[in-house]
């Protein structure tokens, strides 16, 4: 790799920069208190998913590059020149790395891993070496939001099947599943496929809500990838749609990252304050059931049942209690993890892990945790807001022969709904 | 005509949600020769629209998509 290469890779830790990311550099004690908070260090004892070493490959670099002694003296320095070399470590612990955030949760200084990841994550790319799978996702959203007129028709077509589906449900053959209506209250945005529109369907039914389903899914592979541009281009979809639909209020299905860009992320990305308010299904159906909007059945589900919170759920934006009264609602025998809430253990599939093929192996073993958790409950029933969990705890419950059934949380409101 | 077309590479894809059946025809595509086809059955319906624009994304083309009952079968043809 020549100067100029290595110049302009480095160079993108300087644009980063800010007081933070800088205080994070300097605080690090190497404590490595954080190495028993990390699922992937815990059961694979490999030094590179550390998260004081994940922090240590940014902090080289910037010592070669922006220090006096690394630009000087780079033999006393502790710098790394970026190489080839350096770049496989960095995409290795970068995309592993699910952004649970577990680590800074114990983290004396509170350190953010997650601010490394995303610097390393934007070195990668300007080094063209992000990752290929994750941004072909991106892109084909992308291209998706700008061709959505070759695809409507296909998504009409799809939603026919769907609607029958309700009709049944519900009882009643006028019900229906709108879009492009405007002057709806809220927009809804699922996920690719039926699985998350006909459980909201049942319950915006029944709820009287003036709705209308978004053309397009709420999952923003730009994000995992690391690529802002493209995360906002993808989330812009939805937001002009919003727009130009004059809903009141954005509300994103069961999927913890989107949750995180529509709501946390975007404003700041796009630098525009967005006109509507953006709310999470889950906040949602615990408003309905409060309000006596929807009635749930009396006879719960009697099944031992326990609930994973996820990391982009709760620790990451701190929904914890509106679930556990949900389920509360639908479920006799609700049994906790330990632990949980802020210091549960992440399910090792987040960070955009289930989509590469290439860490299957390692998502499963670093799975082993959670795998623990639960048949600790003796749950047979594992609820989980997120669609990133729920792949990854399918995937578990097949490689662990766990025999569990594994659901939303619109899925049991929609089942328990009194019709 | 489907039965016209010669399949180098079959993907059951059955079951799978988004974004997985993007992902295994990503993850199969090189197995097949420039101007191979990979014929792969789906049941999620977002892959209706998903595949389609992974193809464009990517360069490559679906030829043809039917749909028989819960079953969506694309036909991808490798184009670099």
């Amino acid at each position: 790799m020549d100067e100029k290469a290595q110049k302009t890779i480095a160079g993108v830790l300087d644009k980063r920069m800010n007081r933070q990311l800088l205080y994070y550099l300097d605080i690090c004690t190497r404590c490595s208190i954080c190495k028993d908070a990390c699922h992937q260090y815990v059961t694979t004892g490999d030094v590179l998913y550390l998260p004081a070493y994940r922090a240590e490959i940014i902090r080289r670099v910037y010592k070669k590059y922006f220090t006096r002694s690394g630009k000087f003296y780079p033999a006393l320095s502790e710098g790394s020149e970026v190489d080839e070399k350096l770049l496989d470590e960095l995409y290795k612990t970068t995309y592993a790395c699910t952004g649970c955030r577990r680590c800074m949760y114990y983290c004396p200084f509170s350190i953010d891993t997650t601010w490394f990841m995303a610097v390393a994550k934007a070195m990668l790319i300007t080094a063209g070496r992000g990752s290929q799978i994750l941004a072909e996702l991106a892109g084909a959203a992308v291209i998706k939001g700008e061709s959505i007129d070759l695809f409507k028709d296909i998504i009409i077509e799809m939603l026919k099947d769907t609607e029958k589906e309700l009709q049944e449900r519900v009882g009643n053959p006028k019900a229906n599943i709108p879009i492009d209506k405007k002057g709806a209250d809220l927009l809804y945005v699922a996920l690719a496929g039926t699985h998350t529109i006909l459980p909201a369907a049942v319950i915006f039914h029944q709820a009287k809500a003036n709705w209308t389903l978004s053309m397009f899914e709420a999952a923003n592979y730009g994000y995992f990838l690391g690529d802002v541009k493209q995360a906002v281009a993808i989330a812009k979809r939805i937001i002009d749609e919003a727009r130009s639909l004059e809903v009141k209020e954005i509300v994103i299905t069961e999927c913890g990252h989107a949750y995180r860009v529509m709501q946390f992320l975007y404003e700041a990305w796009a630098k525009e304050k967005l006109p509507f308010k953006i709310r999470g299904i889950v906040e949602l159906m615990a408003e309905y059931i409060k309000q006596g909007k929807i009635n749930l059945t009396q006879d719960k589900i009697k099944e031992p049942l326990t609930y994973h919170d996820p990391c982009q759920v709760g620790r990451n934006a701190g929904f914890y209690e509106e679930p556990r009264y949900i389920i509360n609602q639908v479920a006799a025998d609700f049994r906790e993890m330990t632990p949980n809430r802020e210091k549960n253990w992440c399910c090792g599939g987040g960070g955009g892990l289930v989509a590469q093929p290439d860490l299957d192996d390692f998502r499963i073993k670093t799975g082993e945790i959670k795998v623990e958790q639960i048949k600790k409950t003796g749950a047979r029933i594992v609820v989980s807001p997120c669609e990133n969990c729920r792949l990854q705890l399918d995937s578990l419950n097949e490689k662990y022969n766990m025999g569990i059934q594994i659901t939303s949380i619109m899925d049991l409101v929609a089942n328990a709904i009194t019709i | 005509m489907a039965e016209d077309l010669k399949v180098d590479l079959e993907l059951d894809l059955k079951g799978l949600l988004c974004p997985l059946p993007m992902v295994r025809v990503s993850q199969n595509i090189t197995k097949v020769p420039v101007g191979g086809i990979i014929r792969a059955v789906a049941t999620d319906l977002g892959s209706l629209a998903d595949i389609p624009s992974w193809a464009r994304t990517t360069g490559n083309e679906v030829v043809k998509t039917e749909r028989v009952d819960k079953e969506i079968i694309f036909y991808v043809k490798r184009l670099k």
